[in-house]
């Protein structure tokens, strides 16, 4: 997911940081099987890193290669949401001779001929979730995008247990016509009936996931619309700003369908007792979809066994009228920025994020 | 007549002394009673309490930024570092503070603190070293956003309570930022057109070299006067922070077109003068509420920032077209009777 972009010419120093995690003891009966007898370099390049989800993100792609031993050399790079140093940092992995390079492609096709690039000088190339154009075996070696239908059905479902009856439901992604937003609809139209209404004007509101911009967007629909059962997101940490809206309308929070976020738990948490209506479903906002594509990458570059799921899906995380699979979760310990459904330990994710 | 520096230079004492009020003010509050008057037509929802509650803050905030994007545009420049300015702001009262309310004091003196180097970084550059402004604030703006970075490592934090209450909390009915508007409008306007430096301020805008002239510190004040704008980009911040509570660490990238559009719906001529501080603020309050209109009768998005887009275009097309001298060149009043429109907002 990207959230938001340094604009113009807002840049620091380039962030680029290696680690050599050859030293580290791994017994051989953890080995996993993706990792193969062939020892490799591994970069992983963020086309923008400065937000807490690709932090935790990163982390989680390091843990990820550190769990293989034939991976002599793991180097992280943030394009900072410049394309061109994206570019830049493409082709000068590729220039090193880096075996394994994984890459978020924040720009999009922009990136793609230095993917070929990189992919016909001999490297393993396997972009992750944002589509980046071109084809497998041709511009790159393999592509692991995450199931954002799959979301789409998994919110429907929930939403379809709770309203039997069908609901008005508010749709709320980020910016103009992306992907993610419209592929998320694609699922839910896909469980849900003509009885299930969108409110929100076709295909979803437009928030650019800014809190600033949600909030507004929230304080025009509540005004229109008096009966809103469900408010759907596919960035629930943005929503905490602007929820308190319903008070203003001396209104109920209503269902909330959406990703999780620490912030986001702790606001149910404090919240759910003065607002009746207030549930929550949340699925796992997907900081481990580089777990898959680092399995990936590794497995082609070293030689072992591909995983079987060649595409990320989110399972749901937590549910405050099931409790299944888990209940609302809330670390006020920890910065609100953290993603407790991560296979990157909340302390870990605080030490990162909160510094 | 055309809102001009030139259009000042030619008013008569005389015409104060008749209560006459600016072309600008006439314009910006009749176009927002007339977008009131759609509103309730058309999208009553947009215009109930409620719905104003949640809107108001950001109208206030934008008119904030927009009376310091004023006092620039009166000294013939622009300020391009808006969103590093509104940003650093906004990751400083949600990062030094972190959560505890006895930190927020203390962030409120960094952020002031960062706001008046910056200030002071531009107002040498523009009104000593007299490099473009454009290109001094936007390098400018880069040197923010660096700083954004150095402060938060781009991840948001959640503001502390006191500050969320503060800037998001009502008192009367009414949210607080709309209080500090209030009060920050009225101190501006009062220094612009009571005191002795405010008239000085707005004669340098209107034209440099007489003032230099009359003796004047010209780059002084046209210094100062990006100095002041990064304190209201602070202020702004600050409220931002509290009214969003968990903001981005770039909450600032979407107020620098606005911030122009309001000086130039209020009628502030770009080529410096003049200011009207009220018409900034209803022009604030006009463009934040065509947005909740556009959202209320459900435009797409495209068609939303269309409308933005003409608003602006409509504010230069009022002010910077000479109409009735293009088109009824035989039937110009006097110019005693023209300078009535100029005087007062």
């Amino acid at each position: 997911m990207t959230l938001s972009y340094l604009k113009g010419g807002a840049a620091i120093a380039a962030a680029t940081m290696a680690i050599t995690v050859a030293g580290t003891a791994v017994n051989a009966q953890d080995v996993p099987s993706w990792c193969g007898p062939n020892e490799a370099s591994l970069a992983l390049l963020d086309g923008f890193g400065g937000n807490s989800w690709r932090i935790v993100t990163a982390e989680a792609g390091r843990q990820e290669a550190e769990r293989c031993p034939q991976i002599t050399e793991y180097i992280y790079a943030d394009g900072q949401g410049d394309t061109q140093r994206a570019i830049s940092d493409i082709n000068s992995m590729a220039a090193r001779g880096v075996n394994a390079i994984v890459v978020f492609g924040d720009a999009g096709p922009a990136v793609l001929p230095a993917l070929t690039n990189a992919y016909r000088s001999g490297a393993v190339v396997v972009p992750y979730r944002v589509l980046v154009g071109g084809e497998a075996g041709t511009n790159y070696t393999r592509f692991i995008g995450a199931s954002f239908v799959d979301d789409g059905i998994t919110w429907g479902n929930v939403i379809a247990e709770a309203f039997p009856e069908g609901a008005n439901l508010l749709f709320l992604s980020g910016p103009a016509g992306n992907s993610q937003g419209l592929e998320e609809l694609e699922g839910m139209r896909q469980v849900l009936g003509e009885e299930y209404v969108f409110l929100n004007p076709e295909p979803f509101a437009v928030t650019n996931w800014d809190p600033s911009l949600t909030q507004q967007v929230l304080s025009a629909a509540i005004a229109q619309h008096e009966d809103i059962d469900v408010i759907v997101s596919d960035f629930g940490p943005s929503l905490v700003g602007a929820l308190p809206v319903f008070q203003n309308f001396n209104r109920s929070i209503p269902m909330l369908v959406t990703s999780d976020g620490n912030s986001l738990g702790c606001f149910w948490t404090e919240n759910q007792e003065a607002n009746p209506d207030f549930e929550l479903f949340t699925i796992e906002t997907g900081t481990d979809n580089v777990r898959l594509a680092v399995q990936w990458a590794i497995a082609e570059a070293t030689g072992g066994q591909g995983p079987e799921a060649e595409i990320f899906v989110s399972g749901p995380f937590e549910n405050s009228i099931t409790g299944e699979p888990n209940a609302v979760q809330c670390r006020a310990d920890l910065p609100g920025a953290t993603y407790l459904s991560s296979g990157v330990p909340g302390d870990r994710q605080g030490e990162l994020v909160g510094n | 007549m055309a809102q001009t520096g030139t259009t000042v230079r030619t008013q008569t004492p005389l015409a104060a002394s008749s209560l006459p009020v600016a072309k600008g003010f006439v314009t910006i509050v009749v176009s927002t009673i007339a977008l009131i008057v759609l509103c309730v037509i058309y999208a009553p929802s947009a215009v109930t309490p409620g719905s104003l509650m949640g809107s108001l803050p950001f109208a206030a905030v934008l008119g904030i930024v927009g009376l310091g994007q004023m006092l620039v545009v009166q000294q013939g420049g622009f300020d391009l570092s808006v969103p590093g300015g509104v940003s650093l702001a906004v990751v400083v009262a949600s990062h030094t503070a972190n959560g505890n309310d006895a930190l927020l004091f203390q962030a409120a003196l960094v952020a002031l603190g960062c706001a008046l180097v910056a200030g002071v970084l531009n107002g040498v550059m523009v009104a000593l070293f007299r490099l473009n402004a454009i290109v001094a604030t936007i390098g400018m703006n880069a040197l923010l956003f660096g700083a954004v970075f150095a402060v938060s490592g781009g991840v948001p934090r959640i503001t502390t309570d006191l500050l969320a209450e503060i800037a998001g909390g009502r008192s009367l009915g009414i949210p607080h930022s709309v209080f500090f508007a209030v009060a920050i409008l009225a101190l501006v306007s009062f220094v612009l057109k009571k005191t002795v430096v405010g008239r000085r301020f707005e004669a340098i805008g209107a034209n440099p070299l007489a003032a230099h002239a009359a003796g004047l510190r010209v780059r002084l004040y046209e210094g100062a006067a990006y100095v002041l704008a990064q304190l209201h980009y602070c202020v702004a911040g600050f409220l931002l922070a509290g009214i969003t509570r968990e903001p981005t660490a770039f909450q600032g990238n979407s107020l620098l077109l606005p911030s122009v559009a309001v000086v130039v719906l209020a009628g502030v001529s770009l080529l410096g003068g003049r200011g009207f501080p009220i018409s900034v603020m209803i022009a604030a309050f006009f463009l934040n509420q065509l947005s909740q209109f556009a959202l209320s009768i459900g435009v797409p998005y495209s068609a939303q920032t269309i409308v933005q887009a003409l608003a602006l275009v409509f504010g230069i097309g009022v002010y910077s077209i000479n109409w009735t001298g293009r088109f009824s060149k035989t039937n110009q009043k006097p110019m005693e009777e023209e300078d009535h429109d100029t005087v007062v907002s």
